[in-house]
């Protein structure tokens, strides 16, 4: 009964929602999700331009003038600006590393046949199962014997590749990838590599992508490790911005004013991982 | 489908190798057969030499330490094999702990995973402003701690916090959220929602994206409507990623450590409330490490919790095998093996 | 994806990686001379260039004291670490000593409530009496330097800071219970022990219904804080079960709680500070450094300068002190000397009351204190209280109470817990104390 014209126009709209366009209720629910999610941080903004009374309100909604001011005292009280360029190197070290080798591993578990497979990736998982609150004590005791302690090396070794990122590329990878489509590649001659490159990469497009975004979020947030291993000649800005909260007379609106200073590289990480949150180029390809 | 592929692959092929099936015999093929059974370890190896660099030792170190009596500062003590985990084991203040942890776990990853997935699933849709909602899910995550603390501390406030506020105004009188066992691991459990809710519906809608679109327009066609998609259509593709969710809320949500020490303002020592009433066991771990200084038995407690999520981990992961496979998986098949029958009489007309 | 973007990829993965490896070997800091100095050089005016490390939390009030140190000594460089808060530096300074103790900063930071723990290792850290300390020993108020001395004499510390301990009271609530309001008329009603304490709250209570304190755990707290022996003997023997004067003073402090003198509040919450301005409660231990507590915890209450609270010096039971610093020469420093020359100075009353002006805390030198006494400004907040001289008497005559390894364990987790069942009405006094005797068992044996 179908026609080929109303076929192909049904085709070019996406998600399930196919018969109607998302509606009121949708961006009503949503709205509200987001909201609730955001308003910590707009009171955080609230608290920083206000004074130190603003944070005993309510419900504060509406923000003061103070937040210039408030960021002069925080770029006087701490090294801002060095805090800032050491989390950046850190983070991005970290996030490159991590999706780069967790996509490589990811693949390897997902797609090839090798003998152990099955019980490495297990082993894998495992480890991530350990508590690892204690082990700040030996992880310091290896690096002050590799004499890396109060240099960013400390923080950015261990963190090189993680679990999470490898058992998440895995399980990302092993439906996306048609196993048809690596067969297609190795006939035409590719070698492991160029199939990796060429069949890999491009499905893994938008996991590469939260993976990033994830990673660089909790190398960027991390704060006992690198307070226990790092000095004040190398802070992040965690432990940069922890000196605002300390002595006997804490003002909370210069403490918060410097998280939301904190928070904002973030941001502009959000608005560009956003982006690349698009579906992967080979769905259409691959199953039609 | 392919020939983009085949064309691309062609391209790139190195000169050594012309674009056919490789020859049988010689050097070349030495090199293939090299090539697919030794590159797969080669992919893997980053993860296990840093491991076992970096990884290994505080893992191996952490053990060794619960075989002893071990003063956190004076040291290593005597050989005492298993005592501390017997000891930990007859321990009721461990035990209560890992009540509390179970507690809070369940309130807090069962209905994160559900909420993360509805929530998955509307962002998969045609949004105007996409990349706005999708990060906006997100937002929790980088709020710092000492706000988080400050905002959960006043909403939940046992006098005039938001909460009681609201509670009051349908006729419920004032709860004790940090005093009493299950509304302090609700309040918790709300922290811990709060920020990684939208953290797993992230990773749930990466998985989404890929669910190629005919299938559902199919669905659609044969009449099935939105739930009906969702459940026969959307979690059955993303299976491996919904098992993914469902191990590391597991892990995670077991190894629960920083909401309840948030939540904690007045304990300095850290023990999750007045009566220990939320204490988790990492907190109950961290305790005995550098409160009671007794570092054999924090580490007994470590690996005690490593078997415990084990445990948990496996059965959540039957679970979640059966649960995604059963009945949905089924109808999949069924309703593809329709489609195949009825499609080229569609098409022709 | 074409070709060249792949390559792309790969090559940023590549150069990151590399990039990784050449970070981890390198520092990146502004570079500072890690030359050791040579050990017994004395301060003679040719000594080598010597680099000092030094851990410090909270405020301290040490940056610009850091400046004038190297330029009085330009052969030293000074590299400061600043840990956020005690707890914190607690787990950093632990996590260090537990690591071997090779990798504490040639000074560290430490606070009075830890000392208790670190005796027992205090072998990780320099007897200063090698490095002249006893020559200075008259400089401290005699209990602060007892309270670095290990039981086998080696001293470890140099004092920094204390906390006297005095009244802080809301002068508008007083008057309103028809109690006088003026700072001294109120020492002289004050002025007794705690039973005496408990009967004007009684008085205030009936007046006007409400508490007197904000919860039992800080009154507790100073309460045992005053004993010649708190939970330990001098000779360093648990002392709790069966111990007369603890049980006398238990017996107070339950009185008081059920009596409603007690608001039962969460201690470093207080209802988001809005306790300190409703006149939930009227008097507060108030240590020196709890000062800009109270004002910080009014003022995020809605409250300011005229919410009414004032500081009197008195404290019932006689002079007590709650917290302070010391500095200590980590033993495996490479630089023994001249840290302990650094940690010296920076002690000295001069320095502390350099230290004062900084960051409010209050100097453990006598000198210091009466120069405080002297000069100090009235605070502003407490009603122009002249608390620098208020604190400097508060300072007299408070005792060295031996603190065992597990003293501030048995403070926040055994008897915090008891002391807030006192105050939510769960158990009387008998039997929270039969809690409290459960739980030490079962914490630390």
């Amino acid at each position: 009964m179908t026609s080929t014209a109303p076929l192909v126009k049904r085709k070019r709209r996406r998600g399930m929602g196919i018969d109607r366009s998302p509606g009121f209720l949708t961006y009503g629910l949503l709205g509200a999700f987001v909201l609730g999610n955001a308003y910590p941080l707009w009171w955080s903004f609230v608290v920083g331009s206000g004074t130190n009374a603003t944070r005993g309100e309510s419900f504060p909604l509406i923000p003061g003038g103070n937040f210039i001011s408030n960021m002069g005292k925080v770029l006087d009280a701490i090294p801002f600006w060095k805090a800032l360029v050491n989390s950046l190197i850190v983070s991005g070290t970290i996030t490159v590393s991590v999706v780069f080798f967790s996509t490589l591993a990811g693949y390897a578990f997902a797609k090839l046949r090798f003998k152990g497979r099955d019980g490495l990736m297990l082993f894998v998982v495992a480890t991530m199962a350990v508590p690892t609150q204690l082990g700040i004590i030996p992880l310091f005791m290896l690096m002050r014997d590799f004499g890396w302690t109060g240099k960013l090396g400390a923080v950015i070794v261990p963190m090189l590749v993680t679990a999470f990122g490898v058992f998440f590329m895995r399980q990302y990878l092993v439906d996306v990838i048609p196993d048809e489509l690596i067969e297609a590649a190795r006939v035409d001659g590719a070698n492991q590599f160029r199939t990796f490159i060429n069949v890999a990469i491009p499905a893994a497009r938008p996991a590469m992508a939260i993976l990033a975004l994830f990673t660089f979020m909790m190398a960027w947030t991390d704060f006992l490790w690198p307070m226990i291993v790092l000095n004040a000649q190398n802070p992040t800005i965690q432990t940069a911005l922890a000196n605002l909260q300390s002595g006997y007379y804490i003002d909370y609106s210069i403490v918060l004013t410097g998280a939301v200073m904190a928070t904002i590289p973030l941001l502009i990480l959000f608005v560009v991982a956003g982006r690349q949150l698009i579906a992967g180029i080979m769905q259409g390809a691959v199953k039609g | 489908m392919s020939t983009s592929t085949e064309t691309e692959v062609a391209a790139d092929a190195s000169p050594r190798r012309r674009p056919q099936a490789p020859r049988s015999g010689g050097f070349g093929n030495w090199l293939s057969q090299f090539d697919r059974k030794v590159t797969p370890y080669i992919y893997v190896s980053p993860f296990f030499l840093l491991f076992g660099l970096i990884g290994l030792f505080p893992l191996a170190y952490t053990f060794y330490v619960s075989m002893y009596d071990w003063d956190l500062l004076k040291g290593k003590g005597d050989f005492v094999g298993f005592d501390n985990f017997t000891n930990m084991l007859s321990n009721e203040m461990f035990w209560n702990s890992i009540g509390n942890t179970i507690a809070i776990f369940l309130m807090s990853s069962v209905p994160q995973i559900l909420v993360a997935l509805i929530l998955a699933a509307i962002l998969d849709q045609n949004l105007r402003a996409k990349s706005f909602w999708r990060m906006g899910v997100l937002l929790p995550y980088v709020v710092a701690p000492v706000a988080v603390a400050l905002i959960f501390s006043s909403v939940f406030n046992e006098a005039d916090g938001l909460a009681n506020n609201l509670l009051n105004m349908v006729g419920i009188a004032d709860q004790e959220w940090k005093h009493t066992d299950w509304q302090s691991w609700f309040a918790i459990a709300t922290m811990v929602n709060w920020r990684w809710t939208g953290y797993n519906a992230l990773i749930l809608l990466a998985a989404m994206q890929a669910v190629p679109r005919d299938q559902y327009e199919s669905a659609a066609i044969d009449g099935a409507g939105w739930l009906r998609r969702f459940v026969s259509i959307t979690i059955p593709s993303i299976r491996p990623t919904v098992i993914f969710v469902i191990i590391t809320s597991t892990i995670g949500g077991l190894q629960i450590f920083a909401e309840p020490r948030l939540f904690d303002v007045s304990n300095a020592g850290g023990i999750g409330g007045s009566d220990r009433q939320f204490q988790t066991t990492v907190l109950f771990l961290w305790e005995m490490a550098f409160f009671r200084r007794d570092f054999g038995r924090a580490a007994a407690v470590a690996w005690l919790l490593f078997l415990l999520i084990l445990i948990f981990g496996v059965v959540n992961f039957m679970l979640s095998r059966s649960i995604a496979s059963s009945g949905a998986g089924n109808r999949a098949s069924r309703r593809a093996a329709k489609k195949k029958k009825y499609a080229p009489k569609e098409v022709v007309k | 994806m074409s070709f060249s973007r792949r390559r792309n990829i790969l090559g940023v993965a590549a150069g990151a990686t590399a990039f990784a490896l050449l970070v981890a070997g390198c520092s990146s800091s502004d570079d500072k001379n890690d030359s050791p100095a040579s050990s017994g050089a004395g301060s003679s005016s040719a000594a080598e260039p010597v680099t000092l490390t030094i851990t410090t939390f909270g405020t301290m009030g040490y940056e610009d004291l850091y400046t004038e140190y190297m330029e009085l000594n330009p052969h030293v460089t000074i590299e400061a670490t600043n840990i956020d808060t005690g707890g914190n530096a607690r787990t950093d300074t632990f996590t260090k000593i537990a690591a071997g103790g090779d990798g504490l900063t040639d000074i560290v930071g430490l606070e009075e409530g830890w000392l208790g723990a670190i005796m027992e290792v205090s072998d990780s850290f320099e007897d200063l009496r090698d490095y002249g300390i006893e020559d200075r020993k008259s400089d401290w108020v005699d209990w602060k330097y007892a309270q670095a001395t290990d039981p086998s004499g080696r001293v470890i510390g140099y004092g920094t800071d204390i906390g006297p301990e005095g009244i802080c009271y809301n002068g508008k609530l007083f008057e309103a219970a028809g109690l006088p309001s003026d700072r001294e008329e109120v020492a002289d009603l004050l002025e007794g022990d705690w039973a005496h304490y408990m009967e004007v709250g009684k008085q205030y209570q009936q007046a006007t219904g409400k508490a007197w304190y904000d919860h039992s755990g800080f009154v507790w707290n100073a309460m045992v804080n005053q004993l010649d022996e708190g939970y330990y003997t001098a000779d360093g023997a648990l002392n709790v079960e069966g111990n007369a004067d603890l049980e006398a003073l238990w017996a107070i402090l339950a009185d008081g709680a059920a009596s409603g003198l007690s608001a039962a509040q969460s201690p470093w919450d207080w209802n988001g500070g809005k306790s300190f301005v409703d006149g939930t409660f009227a008097t507060f231990m108030c240590p020196g450094w709890m000062l800009g507590v109270v004002q910080s915890n009014t003022e995020a209450g809605g409250g300011d300068a005229t919410t009414g609270w004032d500081f009197a010096d008195v404290f019932p039971g006689g002079a007590a002190n709650w917290g302070g610093s010391f500095l200590a020469v980590a033993s495996n420093s490479k630089n023994k000397e001249e840290a302990a020359k650094l940690a010296s100075w920076l002690t000295e009353p001069e320095q502390q009351v350099k230290q004062f002006n900084a960051a409010g805390t209050f100097p453990s030198t006598i000198a210091a204190q009466e120069e405080l006494a002297a000069n100090g400004e009235p605070n502003a907040f407490f009603n122009n209280a002249p608390v620098g001289q208020l604190l400097a008497g508060r300072a007299q005559g408070v005792v060295a109470q031996f603190k065992g390894p597990d003293d501030s364990l048995i403070q926040e987790n055994v008897f915090g817990p008891a002391a807030n069942a006192l105050d939510r009405g769960e158990l009387d006094g008998p039997a929270a104390w039969q809690q409290a005797l459960d739980l030490l068992k079962e914490l630390v044996g």
